[in-house]
């Protein structure tokens, strides 16, 4: 059998302290404006019934990923970011 | 399946091929082009939907990279559903053996985290216990308590400080060096109407996790002990009364939830 | 708040970046409507948003993904999802397109053309049956835009909804942009589509921007929904109500998104236009 972990009253006690600060005020970023508090900012839905335009030509163009040949490298802010291994985008890992 | 139907979206999803047969624009040459304008309106509508469900991914490797990566995937992952703001959930997964990204090794946790925060925002409604209903639990039973956690939550334990990253790559946070790389828990939560990604330390995710399981909250203290010795079982305990937990019930007892 | 049916009034469709001008003070719009798909998760800001908009304004439901044009069978999960939301939000209106979007379990996110045959016709009347009885509602089923057609095609466009209609009880939305979008990508007349269009059977009607271009097979028109209503569009409209009288009409604005107070005059002057509408027809009912 497991054995049972005790709560103690200290704990119980804290927890309730912690409790009694109004949770507006435990937010990170505090209060919002009224209307956004009540219902939210609404990401962008992405199903709709217009048509997308042909000045892209995303849908044209020939395949870019067929072939071996990759053309692109992760240029963003991974060329920034410093990690363990060094800065910017690594030496790709084999495998 | 009909021929026509099957033509069609074979040429849809293949762009080596012409466009299918019997279908015709006013003059003898425009149905290649006109055939664009749909494989255009699949290709850019879908790829709009991945750029909007993960900007952090695409800041991380810039939109050129991104836009390359997430062709590849469509080609792989065609949706399933007419449910846009769910397409992506196997995004991740794709950039995690992704070859080409396998330089950013942080890249698929942040897509991770990204795909949680769009769960999150469209998960049920629910109100979290509070404070009374903390007070109302007899001492010697709150180790026994087992608990519903909002249906938005997740988390999420990365090799890599990924709630920074995360934060930098969409604009809460200055882009700099991260000097000191240690892994970071995530906790992706939505109370209200906003999705909040907190950084949370070895004990709470573990200390959730348990909960989730609807181990009792002693067990679930156990687990968080083992995992983190500092852990702060009170400031846990008030987070779970306050924004985490939704119902409870007497581990063993078929009570009715809080 | 529910009243039955859309009023004979301007309308827009609604867009979670417009919600806090909305919210903010009583819009001077007839209804809004949305696409069904977007609020087809379990909870969270869009259910809030669209709940406000319910209990303030009539409501119209358009969805995209029934794919009732398909020659496939109906997909229940996604028709039980739509009865859900109508349930939910007790729309005026419910609406679809006489198009399809999915095949062989692949959903391509855009609304496609069919051949107008007989064969075709039996599909797209069990489809519309089939999401009628299921919803347990009356839906209106809207003309496609399209760029390309099918040689085997044998039935107008017109007379094909009207058969659809005719076997399902169906009302039909008249895209007038779709009207014009189409009929320059075919070389053809809008007003000739449009006097053969069964105008008796309308319960709305859908207005929007598009772009066009030269293309290899002569003019191309794109419905990209990203621009104000055309004139030759609006004056295509006047000829329908000048028929019809007022019906409920709405402004589509997908991509590009201006700020709600240019969208806004959009609605208002297709309002101007119906009230017009309005009055001549009640003179020619006088006179």
């Amino acid at each position: 059998m497991i054995s049972k972990t005790e709560i103690s009253a200290a704990t119980l006690a804290a927890a309730l302290a912690l409790l009694a600060v109004p949770a507006s005020a435990q937010q990170t970023g505090g209060a919002k404006a009224g209307k956004e508090k009540c219902y939210g900012v609404a990401l962008k839905g992405q199903n709709d019934c217009a048509s997308k335009g042909v000045n892209s030509c995303a849908g044209q163009s020939k395949a870019d990923y067929e072939g071996t040949a990759w053309k692109y490298v992760p240029a963003g802010t991974c060329e920034t970011i410093k990690t363990p291994k060094g800065t910017g985008s690594l030496a790709p890992i084999k495998g | 399946m009909q021929d026509w139907q099957a033509n069609f979206a074979r040429a849809l999803l293949d762009r080596e091929l012409p466009p299918p047969p019997g279908v015709s624009a006013p003059n003898s040459t425009g149905a290649p082009e006109r055939f664009g304008v749909y494989r255009n309106n699949r290709m850019v509508s879908l790829l709009g939907a991945l750029e909007a469900r993960f900007p952090a991914a695409r800041k991380i490797v810039g939109t050129e990279f991104f836009k390359a990566a997430a062709r590849q995937f469509i080609a792989a992952h065609p949706p399933r559903s007419p449910i846009m703001i769910f397409y992506g959930d196997a995004f991740p997964e794709f950039l995690e053996s992704f070859k080409p990204a396998q330089g950013v090794p942080y890249l698929a946790d942040a897509a991770r985290l990204e795909a949680a925060r769009a769960r999150a925002y469209h998960a049920a409604d629910a109100k979290p216990l509070c404070r009374e209903a903390l007070a109302a639990v007899p001492g010697e039973a709150l180790a026994d308590m087992c608990f519903t956690l909002h249906p938005s939550i997740e988390i999420l334990s990365s090799p890599h400080p990924i709630v920074t990253i995360f934060a930098m790559n969409t604009g809460t946070m200055d882009l700099a060096p991260i000097v000191d790389w240690h892994g970071e828990h995530a906790l992706i939560l939505r109370p209200e109407y906003e999705v909040e990604i907190r950084r949370i330390s070895a004990g709470q995710a573990a200390f959730l996790r348990s909960l989730a399981k609807k181990n009792p909250l002693g067990e679930a203290i156990s687990a968080a002990l083992a995992a983190e010795a500092n852990f702060d079982p009170a400031n846990s305990i008030a987070l779970l009364f306050s924004r985490l937990a939704i119902a409870m019930v007497r581990n063993g007892a078929g009570g009715v939830p809080a | 708040m529910p009243s039955g049916q859309l009023p004979l009034r301007a309308g827009a469709g609604f867009k979670p970046e417009h919600f806090a001008a909305i919210s903010a003070a009583r819009q001077p719009a007839g209804f809004f409507e949305v696409h069904a798909e977007n609020y087809m998760g379990a909870g969270g800001a869009p259910h809030s948003q669209l709940k406000f908009i319910r209990e303030n304004y009539p409501l119209s439901l358009h969805g995209v993904g029934l794919n009732i044009g398909s020659c496939e069978p109906l997909d229940r999960a996604h028709l039980a999802r739509l009865k859900d939301l109508c349930g939910r939000y007790q729309p005026e209106s419910c609406s679809e397109h006489l198009a399809w979007s999915s095949s062989g379990g692949i959903y391509f996110n855009d609304l496609l053309p069919l051949p107008y045959t007989e064969a075709t016709l039996r599909c797209v009347v069990a489809h519309v049956d089939e999401a009628q009885n299921g919803l347990r509602r009356r839906l209106l089923i809207e003309n496609p835009a399209a760029y390309l057609r099918f040689e085997e095609s044998t039935i107008p466009e017109t007379e094909f909804l009207e058969a659809v209609a005719r076997a399902t009880g169906c009302g039909l939305l008249l895209d007038i942009n779709n009207v014009f979008v189409s009929a320059r990508n075919h070389a053809a007349s809008p007003q000739a589509y449009l006097d053969s269009f069964p105008l008796h059977l309308v319960g709305e009607i859908h207005l929007a921007g598009h772009f066009a271009a030269e293309a290899d097979g002569g003019a191309l028109c794109v419905d990209a929904h990203g621009s104000p209503v055309i004139e030759a569009v609006l004056a295509l409209f006047d000829r329908v109500i000048a028929r019809t009288g007022p019906l409920p009409a709405l402004v589509e604005w997908d991509n590009d998104l201006p700020q709600w107070p240019v969208l806004l005059a959009e609605v208002n002057k297709v309002q101007e236009r119906l009230c017009r509408a309005a009055a001549s027809h009640k003179d020619a009912a006088a006179a």
